[in-house]
């Protein structure tokens, strides 16, 4: 079968790229051996949670440095900085001028490639997939600060209706709720991080004394569950206004599931993200799914690219596997967004790191040695996660001399050089913004 | 606080736990006393290799006819710490068969049984061993776990009247008119002071030997040596399997419990706190294992750790006791004028109730009492009761079952019954101490997920005090020192995931 576009990954990049060239009424088929990180990590959009510190707008002056000294689980910028003036596009003034400043110092960067307006775009064109009631939002237009399930505070740009009233927690406002059997959110440990109160509730529906949060998110999806949930949450409420629960407030309907929580427990509710699996994660991967193919995506989820078959610096086809037959599919352009070594992206072995299916050059650390600093915290962010493939101004992939590898592929997400998502806490945005700007191109260039 | 005892055992590894349980079988009062966790030093960082001796049987009979000695009593006593997975020593294309030779002629002459082998019969038992293999032959190796034999030994001289007194350092001796008094000693942890009055002291403390003698303006001939392993993911051998030629690095592969261990290099070190797996050691290891057993040369490792051997420079003044090339016990009374302290150094794991019973019998000389050691008769307490993996299967297929509860270390399979129960007994005061005594976080992702449960637990039921993130960051950290040598391939995938939920998801 022949597509115009076809994009292999089915993360966030992916997705997003997918929805973007599927609004361009472009014929295309995603491919992906799993659902990404979405459903690993990913909990709310992360833009660019390390903002830089004290934004003067004096152009002659030099650019600030990021606040390395903040310590750990403390935002490096002090709340409520960025709040005052007109929002530019669907961005805050604050996070716009965060990123202007950001490309500017880094030219390099996916995000200096993709450029601000096409990031306000693409952030755009992600919120509107999810309209009320299960809407993402900014608070306050720039970052925001979201209780985590080791009790700390995390910074991060949009975030999920069911999250919002776990922002400006206060000392003693929250009754943090845990379950008994759900081993990976433990209430007390959370409450004594934050300062509040944690309460550990018996749950007659473990199987062998367990229980997973996705289970667990389909139990909150009943409403005789949640009306026994509810009930015993109000018995253990003393004075506080906010509950807080670990990000499992179902699958699905997850705003009825909040909304009526609150109106039997009489306080407000709002998740915690936690350990693994990522249930936000998987309701933003449902949503695109379910929106993808309803457009008249082809949507092959579980399925591996074994090969890519090149004709000087052009793809021509890929071989997928699918025991015991190879299928084989054709493009007119094509987009990797495979991530980084968890999809197997990119793959190490003891002495370097390659790309599997293009074979793209991937730029790295000259020996394994320096993949790693010596300490785990102190050395981060370490090398090794600024490796990945580099690309020229229109995200096509280049090798080391700059010289173009591969005319008709595009590359998308974390895969891509010269970030480190986890230190700058960029990795949605990255994703959602660089996913945008492939489509954007290969369309463009394709005629 | 002010104790009295008789004799003051300093640090506690396999020998002061031995000691401690030899002395108190034989009525004598003793206080064992502990820096940081009972086998922080090289009693916790070892091959867990239970020596049949045939490593030394060519190069030094004597050490090789102990070994040999202790492997039956240790068989005897402490079976529970033991798995009997026999040995092989196995000779490659490029080893001579003439060592192989004098290795049957040696083993022979020290008491080790041994039955030689054809390739083939070799490869029908262990049939991952390279096809390329000339011969083996069978040893009564096996393969111990030095935690569980130090827990015993605490444990049986716990029942016996000894104490423990762990996370405390001593601070100065107590001399006078040339003998041993006794010593300060503060807890490190929350920090209270002991003065404990002893008439006898005995350094234990291995590779420390020299940093506790600088208390008493004493200095003896110790050299440190680096040993390094790695642990793979999955267990590749059935037994020990060894190289049959002169000793050298990487000839040592010990099955243990679902993982092997690869072994060792010998690394002279300055450092007796400080020190790294470095990546010629990883390759070295990989390279020369890998000639024996091929699949490790693509098999995942989880871990890389080192220990520090302490190596007696024998040849000192006067008064040395040398009991066997293998350790050497140093009376200070007749080689330095301080009477009644007492350093028991060099040595192996194997070898530790010997090493024990020579120091307990110079003791007992010098009170001028005479019992005899019953170390080797006596069997020691089992102290946890899920040590094999198909009792933990077994465990798992029974819910609701007292030590029940969810299975907080998916890897090895540890459920929160018995971790709480571990809590619960011990007074325990670091989260080390919990991981000694525990197959959690010893599996697949080194902690990633359960440390994170295992203070979730703690909260639950009230016995956390400080900072847990601060914890839980500062064994991150110390993790990080087991991995990072060996992250490539699959481990590298698992890190990039464990980094996205402690600096991503928990914001650390």
């Amino acid at each position: 079968m022949h597509y115009d576009l076809i994009i292999i990954g089915m993360g966030l990049s992916g997705l997003m790229a997918a929805k973007t060239a599927a609004e361009a009424g472009q014929k295309i088929l995603i491919i992906g051996k799993g659902m990404g990180s979405l459903s690993l990590f990913s909990n709310t959009i992360d833009v660019l949670g390390s903002l830089p510190k004290a934004m003067k707008m004096e152009p002659h002056k030099q650019a600030p440095d990021v606040d390395t000294k903040a310590r750990r689980g403390e935002h490096p910028v002090s709340e409520g900085q960025f709040t005052h003036g007109q929002g530019s596009g669907s961005l805050g003034t604050g996070m716009s001028d965060g990123l202007s400043q950001w490309i500017k110092d880094r030219p390099k960067h996916p995000y200096s490639k993709v450029g601000l307006d096409r990031i306000e775009e693409a952030l755009s064109s992600f919120t509107s997939l999810f309209p009320p009631p299960y809407s993402f939002q900014a608070v306050a237009n720039g970052n925001c600060l979201i209780p985590t399930g080791a009790g700390t505070l995390r910074p991060t740009y949009l975030i999920p209706i069911t999250m919002v009233a776990g922002t400006s927690l206060k000392k003693g406002d929250a009754l943090i709720v845990g379950f008994k059997g759900f081993k990976d959110f433990y209430a007390d440990y959370v409450a004594d991080q934050l300062n509040c109160r944690g309460v550990t509730l018996s749950l007659s529906e473990t199987f062998r004394e367990e229980i997973t949060a996705t289970a667990l998110a389909r139990l909150m999806e009943r409403e005789s569950f949640r009306e026994t949930i509810g009930r015993a949450i109000k018995e253990k409420i003393y004075g506080e206004t906010r509950v807080g629960l670990p990000a499992l407030l179902g699958v699905k309907e997850s705003w009825k599931v909040k909304k009526e929580l609150e109106e039997i427990i009489g306080a407000e509710v709002f998740e915690i993200p936690t350990l693994p699996p990522s249930v936000p994660g998987l309701r933003i991967f449902n949503r695109f799914k379910e929106w993808l193919i309803q457009k008249g995506v082809t949507f092959l989820l579980g399925y591996s690219v074994s090969k890519a078959t090149l004709k000087g610096k052009r793809c021509e086809r890929i071989d997928v596997f699918n025991p015991p037959i190879f299928n084989s599919y054709s493009a007119d352009r094509y987009i990797l967004a495979t991530g980084r070594f968890i999809g197997g992206g990119l793959v190490a072995d003891d002495e370097k790191i390659f790309e599997p299916i293009f074979n793209l050059p991937v730029i790295q650390p000259q020996s394994r040695e320096e993949w790693f600093g010596k300490s785990f915290f102190n050395d981060s962010p370490h090398p090794v996660h600024q490796a990945g493939i580099l690309t020229d101004s229109s995200l096509r992939p280049i090798d080391e001399k700059g010289e173009s590898v591969l005319e008709n592929v595009w590359v998308a997400g974390s895969i891509l050089a010269d970030h480190h998502s986890v230190d700058e806490k960029s990795r949605e945005g990255i994703e959602i913004t660089t996913g945008y700007a492939t489509a954007k191109q290969a369309i463009e260039h394709g005629a | 606080m002010d104790i009295q005892t008789e004799v003051l055992i300093v640090g506690g590894g396999a020998t002061g736990g031995g000691i401690a349980r030899d002395l108190s079988l034989r009525g004598i009062p003793c206080i064992l006393i502990e820096k940081g966790d009972l086998t922080s030093g090289a009693s916790g960082r070892n091959h867990g290799l239970l020596h049949s001796g045939g490593r030394y049987a060519v190069s030094d009979p004597e050490a090789a006819r102990e070994c040999i000695s202790e492997n039956k009593f240790l068989r005897r006593i402490a079976s529970h710490c033991i798995e009997e997975t026999g040995g092989l020593f196995i000779s490659l294309p490029e080893d001579s068969l003439d060592f192989r030779d004098r290795f049957l002629q040696a083993c022979e002459k020290t008491g080790i049984p041994t039955t030689p082998l054809s390739r083939d019969e070799a490869l029908e038992l262990e049939p991952e061993l390279t096809p390329d293999l000339l011969s083996a032959v069978k040893v009564p190796d096996g393969a111990i776990n030095p935690f569980e034999l130090v827990l015993g030994n605490v444990k049986d001289a716990e029942k016996h009247g000894a104490k423990f007194i762990l996370h405390t350092e001593v601070t100065s001796l107590l001399m006078d008119g040339g003998k041993i008094k006794g010593a300060w000693a503060k807890d490190l942890i929350n920090g209270e002071e002991y003065l404990i009055h002893a008439p006898y002291l005995v350094n234990a403390t291995g590779a420390w030997a020299n940093q506790f003698l600088k208390l008493a303006d004493l200095h003896i001939d110790l050299a440190l040596s680096k040993g390094s392993m790695l642990i793979t993911n999955q267990r590749l051998n059935h037994r020990v399997i060894n190289r049959c030629r002169p000793s050298s690095d990487g000839d040592i592969i010990v099955p243990n419990d679902t993982v092997s261990i690869l072994g060792t290099t010998s690394v002279r070190s300055e450092e007796v706190e400080s020190f790294e797996v470095t990546p010629s050691e990883v390759a070295l290891l990989i390279k020369e294992t890998g000639k024996m057993v091929p699949a490790i040369r693509g098999t995942r490792l989880i871990r890389a750790y080192a220990g520090i051997r302490p190596l007696f420079q024998f040849g000192g003044k006067g008064g040395d006791r040398e009991i066997s090339r293998g350790f050497t016990l140093i009376d200070h009374g007749k080689r330095d004028g301080l009477q009644n302290l007492i350093t028991i150094t060099g040595g192996k794991l194997v070898t530790y109730r010997l090493m024990a019973e020579k120091t307990s019998a110079l003791i007992c000389q010098k009170m001028g009492i005479d019992v005899p050691c019953s170390t080797h008769l006596k069997p020691l307490p089992g102290v946890s009761e899920s040590l094999k993996l198909k009792d933990r299967l077994k465990k798992i297929g029974q819910p609701f079952s007292a030590d029940g509860g969810e299975i907080l270390c998916d890897c090895e399979l540890i459920r929160r019954g018995e971790v709480e129960g571990i809590l619960k007994e011990e007074k325990l005061k670091a989260l080390q101490d919990i991981l000694h005594r525990t197959r959690l976080a010893k599996g697949t992702c080194q902690g990633g997920f359960c440390v994170y449960r295992l203070l979730g637990v703690l909260h639950d039921l009230k016995m956390m005090e400080k900072d847990s993130n601060k914890i839980l960051k500062g064994f991150l950290e110390e993790r990080w020192k087991g991995i990072r040598p060996v992250l490539w391939g699959t481990s590298l995938k698992e890190e990039e995931l464990i980094e996205n939920i402690y600096k991503g998801i928990f914001n650390f």
